[in-house]
């Protein structure tokens, strides 16, 4: 409960500090819409010269690129700005402010993890679930209550997934606090923008398995159009729990790790 | 006016470029890995039906020639324009001996020098994986070089003049992201320009953003005909001067319109 009541604090303030300027209103409205266009157009273009590409036709690549949008919305909305205050560019543990966060009588992974908020991406996430109504429309013929459910779920594990990638490539600053890991699983999870299916077999096992971007979209598309097995949706369930778990571990080793930049 | 401390100027930024390089990789990977998804996803298409005439070879050689290509052309420097302006740096470049054109083209060519050191070796990596073909000849070679001198001088000074707008508007880099969409759709980047559907494939020829991008790689891989190679260098060097009058004239306005806050 308390950290319910955390949350909206966090999300307030940061609400607060951001809509005080207007330009940026506009620029993430145009940014948003850029995104749109861009993921939408690639997909008429792709698909204007081929019916279909390894079983993915238009709906189904269009509920795969609904999906991606959303979970790149959330990512912006708070997993991403929170995290990246921590560990990013000019991050906490670059600058060494990061005691001051250690002292806080807060659960630190809670704390990193739901502290700075991106209010407008609130605009690119009805984009996203714009997106994805479009998809189903698409498709609408072949949709069944279990392929939702299916949906649903597979895209709460897709998020959990999302934010245990970045919690663990956050956690490894503090082994080398240099480099922008953040920086690398942004510029992998683009791959998530289309199915793994795909992607040459040595790079689809890699983006399942390993970085796992494309479980996080892959599935949740093909469950909502009806074609995933309760196999995959089951050891879905079962490597996203070993993520959090994991990475919640990286996460506490590193802690442990840490000395202070500034004494 | 002064060129040798310009040229000074140059090798000394290069240099301390050099120092970060782990930093200037990681942007270099950024940029190359959607060019990638592309190069996979036509791929993968072309692997099961026909695209008119572009074989998975095909695709592979212009989509390589396209990431070298792509980081040669883009002008990184013109994203801290704007905030040089905006903090007042530009101030005490006005009152050196020098055009503060030589600020930007130093860092423009210290970054060549440092994402080419990357660049290089990696699409040749990825040249062993993607198996591509190429049928140069040695005009096309000839004709390349003129075609990318002239792409990089358009990307560059079409994006400082945007950038320059920060004289006026404290957020014009967010042109910028418009400009980089562009070259994405209409650039060659998407989507070789003979696979876009016919509307696209028109504003492709007439709009600058081609030019900036995907004509000499074009060239270079043999998708043009001769007419179509010499009426496309004319209109490359006629945007190439309207970017560098366009540039010229929102730099002598901006400067007079300027006023330093602080020292």
């Amino acid at each position: 409960m308390q950290g319910l009541r955390l949350i909206f604090e966090f999300f307030k303030v940061s609400t607060q500090a951001e809509l005080a300027y207007r330009a940026n209103f506009f620029i993430r409205f145009l940014n948003a819409i850029l995104n749109l266009v861009t993921g939408v157009l690639s997909l008429t273009v792709i698909f204007n010269q081929v019916d279909s590409i390894k079983g993915w036709d238009l709906p189904s690549a269009m509920a795969l690129l609904g999906v991606y949008l959303l979970l790149a919305a959330l990512r912006g909305l708070f997993i991403g700005p929170s995290l990246e205050s921590v560990a990013g560019m000019d991050g906490e543990i670059w600058q060494g402010t990061f005691d001051f966060t250690l002292l806080r009588p807060v659960d630190k992974q809670f704390l990193i993890s739901f502290r700075h908020w991106r209010v407008l991406m609130l605009f690119d996430l009805c984009l996203a679930l714009g997106v994805l109504g479009y998809a189903i429309h698409l498709m609408q013929a072949e949709l069944t209550l279990l392929a939702v459910l299916g949906f649903i779920i597979t895209l709460i594990a897709g998020v959990a997934l999302l934010y245990a990638a970045l919690l663990a490539f956050s956690a490894l600053v503090f082994w080398n606090s240099g480099f922008l890991f953040t920086w690398i699983i942004n510029d992998l999870f683009q791959l998530a923008r289309y199915p793994v299916e795909l992607y040459p077999v040595w790079l689809r096992l890699v983006l399942t398995w390993i970085i796992p971007v494309g479980l996080m979209t892959t599935i949740p598309a093909q469950a909502l159009s009806g074609r995933l097995s309760w196999q995959w949706l089951i050891l879905t369930l079962l490597f996203t729990i070993g993520a959090l778990i994991g990475a919640s571990w990286l996460f506490r080793q590193g802690l442990k790790k840490y000395t202070s930049a500034s004494s | 006016m002064n060129h040798q401390g310009g040229w000074e100027l140059i090798k000394n930024t290069w240099q301390s470029w050099l120092q970060h390089r782990g930093f200037f990789f990681l942007l270099a990977f950024g940029w190359m890995l959607p060019l990638l998804v592309y190069l996979m996803i036509w791929s993968a298409a072309a692997s099961e039906g026909s695209l008119t005439g572009l074989s998975q070879d095909t695709l592979a050689g212009y989509y390589l020639v396209l990431v070298l290509v792509n980081q040669l052309t883009y002008a990184t420097t013109n994203w801290t324009v704007g905030d040089n302006i905006r903090m007042g740096q530009i101030s005490r470049w006005l009152i050196q001996p020098m055009s503060p054109l030589y600020h930007a083209l130093s860092s423009e060519i210290a970054g060549k020098v440092v994402f080419m050191l990357f660049s290089v070796p990696v699409t040749a990596v990825l040249a062993l994986i993607f198996r591509p073909q190429f049928n140069l000849s040695w005009q096309q070679s000839l004709l390349f070089l003129p075609s990318i001198v002239l792409a990089w001088a358009l990307r560059f000074f079409w994006g400082y003049w945007l950038a320059l707008l920060a004289f006026w508007a404290t957020r014009a880099d967010s042109l910028l992201a418009l400009q980089d969409t562009m070259i994405f759709l209409l650039g060659g980047h998407l989507a070789p320009i003979r696979l876009l559907p016919n509307w696209m494939q028109s504003l492709a020829k007439i709009l600058p953003f081609r030019y900036m991008s995907a004509f000499p790689v074009e060239i270079l891989t043999g998708f043009l005909d001769k007419n179509e190679i010499f009426s496309g260098l004319l209109i490359q060097l006629g945007w190439t001067i309207t970017a560098y009058l366009l540039y010229r004239l929102v730099w002598i306005r901006g400067v007079r319109h300027y006023e330093a806050v602080g020292g």
